[in-house]
This record gives C-alpha cells, structure tokens and sequence, in this order.
C-alpha cells in the first residue's frame, strides 16, 4: 500500500531547485572543461520526487535502452545528503581509461579488468564531485565524500534492485544524462537525496532567493 | 533610461532573478518569453532595446534564437545568460552574433556591467543611423 | 595551544599543498619516512622531490579538489603508492616500497573558499600483504609452488584482452611428463610428487621474468608467455625441453631421467580468444606426443 507522499516543495520552491540544478550542473560542464580538460556534457537535469519504493522502478525505466551497465556509487554528506549513482554502458571503462592521462609506468603493471574498474572510479569521483559540489556551493554548504565504490560490472540492466534502497524515505532524485563525446560515451547520473536533507533543502532554496531581494 | 528588456529563459525563477538584478534608481519596460520561439515573436511585435538569452531552453534553444533575432534585426543587442561558460562556448555564442555573456548565478554588479556595455552598443548603432 | 600537535604524532603522513603544488606543511609522519626534513621541503614545488607524481593523472585529481572540493582518493590497488617510502613493517620481502592509500582533500578559510589542499598517507602495507597472501593460496598450486588453473583461467582472458586492445602477442606451451604414470607405478607417488616438483623448479627456472608456469592438471603445466611470438615461443620451448632431458631427479637413491612433450600455440588476431589458443596449444601437445614425444611441436594455425 504506497501512501501519498506529502507534498515536499511547493511549486515556487521546485522551480528554484530547478533553476539550482541548471546552473549547478551548467557550472559542473563549464570547470570540467576549462580546468580539468574533461569534456563532458550535461543535460538539463530532471528532478523527480519519489517514494523510495520507486527509485528501482524510475531508475530502470530510465536507463532501459543500456543492455549490460556498470554502476558507481558515492555517498556524500554535508547537509544536503545522500547517494550518487553513476550508470554506464558496459563498455565505458575501456573507453575512458584515456581520459586521466596516458598509462604511466604503474598503471601499465595492471590487469585490464583492473584498471578499467579502477578508472571508471576515478572519473566517476570527479564527476559526481564535480555535480554535488556546485550544488553545494550554490547552497552554501559543504560535502564530504566516501570513496567511490564500483556496485556492478558488466551486469544486465535489471541488477538496479529494489534492495539498493532505503525503503522507508522520500528521495529528491536529480537525473542528467552525460555524455564524453570524444570518447562516445553516456551514461546517467541519479543523485538521491535522503530525507533528512529535505527540511534544510527547502530552507536552503529559500536563502538562495534571499540573496537577491 | 525607459530602456525596453526582453528576458528569454525557460526558467521562471531565472527570469525573476534577473529581474531584481537590475539597477533599482532606472526604470525598465519588461517582456519575458519561455523558449525561443515564443522569444522571436515579441522581438518582431515590441523591438525591445536589449535581449537577454538562456542557451537551454526547449523548441528553438538559445543558439538558435540569437541567429533567428538577428536574422530579422542585424543589430539586435543580445546578451547571453548562461552557468556554462567554457571558452567554446563563448566562441560560438559570439559568432551567432550576442554582445557578451553574463554569468550565471547573477551578481547586481555584473548585471550593471552588462547593461552599460548594452548602453554603448545601442548608442553605436543609433549614431550609425 | 595542544590541538595542533595531533599532526604530528598522529600514524598517518599529512601534507599541505598550495593550489600550485608548493608544500606548505610536512608532518612528523613524512619527516620519517621520507628522510626529508619539513624545512627542506616547504616552500618548494612536490614535485621537486618527487618528480614521479607530475602525471596527468595527479594533477586532473588536484585540480578537482581545488576546484570542486571533493575528495581523491588513491587506492593501493591502482597507485600502490605515491611516496616512494621503504617499507617498515616484517612484510619488507614482499614488497619494496611501502604500500600506502593516499586522500586528497581541500582546506577551506573562514569564507568557505578552497585555498590549499591536502594528501593524507596511510601505510596499508600489512593488509596489501595479507591480501596478497589470500590471493596466491587461491592462485598457487601447494606442491609445485607454480600457478594454479584458477589463475589461468582469470588471467588468460585478460592476456587477451591487452592483445585485442593493443595489439601485444601472446604465446602458449602446454606440455607435460612423457610416461608419468609408469614413474607413478614403478617408484611409487611419493617420488612422482617429487618429479612433479623437480620439473617444475627446472622449467620455472629457465623462464624469463614475466612468463608464467601452471600447474594445468596432474602432470600436465602450461606456460604463458605475454609479449611473445611464435619464434620465441619455440625457442623457450626447446630451451624447456632440453634442460629437462638433461636433468635427473633424486628419488631416495636413485636418479629418475623425464622427458616432456612440448606443444607451442600463438594467438591469433582473427580468433583472439582463450578458448582458441588453449585448443591449438593443445592440438601441438597432442602430436608431439604421438610422433615420438620429447619434442617440441608448435602449430601456427588451426
């Protein structure tokens, strides 16, 4: 029996978030480039507000024409709070092991499989820092990171389960698309906010129209 | 001044914001559009003095638009409104014919900033003519 | 005031950076390990010292902390370590640097804006070693000490994948003991066992560096050859084979002479596969040993 969430923002309230989410992840694109020579492009986000008993069922119905994925996960934490997932076609580890540079004499000592693992890590640690931190800057506010963890390899699309979830919460979910077009690669990022956030979010929206009355 | 602002954004909450950047000692005539076609239509029906455009925006995005406005008018005066500003970026907005990017999240200086950079061009092509 | 001096009793290396990689603070922790003193390296660029860190890699990392204000981390799988460090702990033979897991992080002033960063070191070497260990009991075969087929199995298909991915050639020996079971037979298991171990040092020992042994079945090995075409193959197989013939094993008091039979694959472009190259590997072994054994045969193609 789902219940009816209540509702978590209003429509003026979603509308600023929206607009946080466009220039956070604009901002995201633009440092990417200029700073770090990683071009990615973001699409405008999307923000759905879901029960957690949903979040398998949106998630999968938005990556279905993926066949096999690779999924990264982080958690981050600061007052606004929850986990990204990274999902990839299977084939992104090779494809951007170039990204971070060639392979150095370490790197070269490796297996394959590790080192596609371990890259897609890495750019999935730049990524998703680079999404939550703009965010969180424009919210005035501070994350810290758990390492990033590689949830599946090279798995059909259906391993997003219901038990990755916290069934009892709301989520905020935030979805771009990105895409490395020198490298031909897209993927999603799904950036889910646990409940706790939600009170400070809706006052943190508030404070960043405050800045211009 | 009694300039007239045609504010070109998807986003509701952008288009206020912009809003209450401006200067408050001038006095402005405003007229807003959501995507770019919409944003074609008034520039032909009003000729507002000074266009600020978003870049993503669904049905006719920025880039387009920009070629669209200055297709019709050659010396439209647009200024682009994005978060996303990688030199790229500004190159091709640039070419298309805008005057300049103000960045996004807006300061009230920098807006100032951009409206006097408006003002010259607007007195350039008026003593043009 | 005491706060500050956890830094430099704490067990973990910690070093400040400027945005443009001079070394603003050097822990007691580094101070020891590195041998440098903090005097002699702050107000220097890192890379000063430790030329080995200016990759792309490092710096992308950097630049995303100082720009994004997340969090790096370097993890002893990948990097193994980003300060050459000699090992401290009893684990010195496995390894000859100190296995480290490295964070990179921001510093923030009292206006929240980023102004350094900073790179925490911890020596993981005990649990790299313990890892290993885990690892090479899955992968090792007890009696010969040589590679295990579970390891052949995860590492072929990874050989293969550095072939199709940048072209490197990879070869195959599959031998094994010419009349092993009339050895079993007539001195007793024991001293097969012994001749399995015998075998298997001699042939290790005539490999080069990078070449693997393993122990495929009872008495059959195969040896994995990356980097490695079909010339070199037979030659390593020949060189095998020969030092083998010439070898005796002791068994109590006598002295037991073996042969084997060597069979050479390589892998080929158009089938890049494990399967491939084991089958043609094997199909070489096969006629070796039923044209006379103790001899090397190699097949070039399917």
């Amino acid at each position: 029996m789902s219940r009816q969430p209540e509702p978590i923002f209003t429509a003026n309230e979603r509308d600023i978030l929206q607009e946080v989410m466009n220039i956070g992840f604009g901002k995201a694109s633009a440092d990417l480039a200029e700073v770090i020579d990683i071009y990615v492009v973001l699409s405008v986000p999307e923000v759905a507000l879901l029960d957690a008993s949903e979040l398998a069922g949106y998630i999968g119905g938005e990556i279905r024409d993926f066949e096999r994925i690779s999924v990264v996960e982080q958690s981050f934490m600061g007052r606004f709070q929850g986990v990204a997932l990274l999902i990839f076609p299977s084939e992104a580890g090779r494809k951007l092991i170039s990204i971070l540079g060639q392979e150095d004499e370490q790197t070269a000592l490796h297996s394959v499989a590790l080192l596609e693992r371990e890259t897609l890590m890495e750019v999935g640690n730049i990524l998703i820092g680079a999404c939550v931190g703009k965010l969180a800057e424009l919210l005035d506010d501070q994350i810290a990171y758990s390492p990033p963890r590689v949830l599946v390899e090279d798995d059909p699309r259906e391993t997003v389960t219901r038990d990755m979830f916290n069934p009892d919460s709301t989520a905020i979910v935030m979805r771009t698309l990105f895409s490395f077009e020198n490298e031909n690669i897209s993927g999603y990022l799904f950036l889910i906010t646990r409940n706790e956030s939600i009170a400070w979010m809706v006052s943190a929206l508030h404070s960043f129209m405050e800045r211009y009355e | 001044m009694g300039r007239t602002l045609l504010i070109v954004d998807d986003s509701p909450i952008a288009r206020k914001i912009l809003i209450r950047c401006l200067p408050p000692d001038e006095t402005f005539r405003i007229l807003e559009a959501g995507n770019g076609e919409i944003a074609l239509k008034v520039y032909q029906a009003e000729r507002p003095d000074i266009t600020f455009m978003d870049l993503t925006m669904p049905v006719v995005d920025g880039f387009q638009s920009i070629v669209d406005i200055r297709r019709f008018d050659p010396e439209a005066v647009i200024i682009v409104a994005t978060a996303d500003i990688q030199t790229k970026t500004l190159f091709r907005v640039l070419d298309a014919g805008a005057l300049m990017v103000l960045k996004k999240p807006m300061s009230r200086e920098a807006v100032k900033d951009a409206l006097e950079k408006a003002e010259e061009a607007l007195k350039d092509s008026e003593r043009r003519r | 005031m005491i706060s500050p001096r956890i830094f430099e009793v704490i067990n973990i290396g910690l070093v400040i950076l400027d945005p443009d990689l001079t070394v603003r603070h050097w822990n007691r922790w580094m101070e020891l390990h590195s041998g440098i003193p903090e005097a002699g390296i702050v107000g220097k660029s890192l890379f000063d010292h430790y030329p080995g860190l200016n990759t792309t890699r490092f710096t992308k990392n950097c630049k995303s902390v100082l720009t994004f204000g997340n969090f790096c981390f370097f993890s002893q799988k990948l990097h193994r370590w980003l300060f050459p460090f000699k090992p401290v702990t009893s684990f010195s033979g496995m390894f000859d640097r100190m296995q480290q897991s490295c964070t990179m992080g921001p510093l923030r002033d009292d206006g929240n804006a980023i102004r350094q960063l900073f790179i925490s070191v911890q020596d993981v070497t005990e649990v790299a070693a313990y890892e290993r260990r885990l690892v090479e009991l899955n992968t090792r075969d007890p009696l010969t000490g040589s590679f295990n087929r579970r390891f052949l199995d995860s590492r072929l298909p990874d050989e293969c994948e550095r072939h199709k991915r940048y072209g490197r050639p990879l070869s195959l020996l599959m031998w094994d003991i010419d009349h092993f079971k009339r050895v079993n037979d007539t001195h007793g298991h024991q001293c097969g066992d012994e001749v399995l171990k015998s075998v298997a040092a001699v042939v290790g020992s005539e490999l080069r560096l990078t070449d693997m042994l393993i122990r495929y079945g009872g008495e059959e090995f195969c040896c994995l050859l990356p980097e490695t075409r079909m010339d070199t193959a037979i030659s390593v197989a020949e060189r095998i084979r020969a030092c083998v013939e010439a070898h005796s094993v002791k068994c109590g008091d006598e002295a037991i002479r073996i042969t084997i039979s060597v069979g050479v694959g390589e892998l080929d472009s158009d089938s890049p596969y494990q399967e491939a190259l084991i089958a043609l590997a094997d199909k070489a072994l096969y006629e070796a040993k039923t044209s006379g054994r103790n001899r090397v045969v190699a097949q070039p193609h399917a």
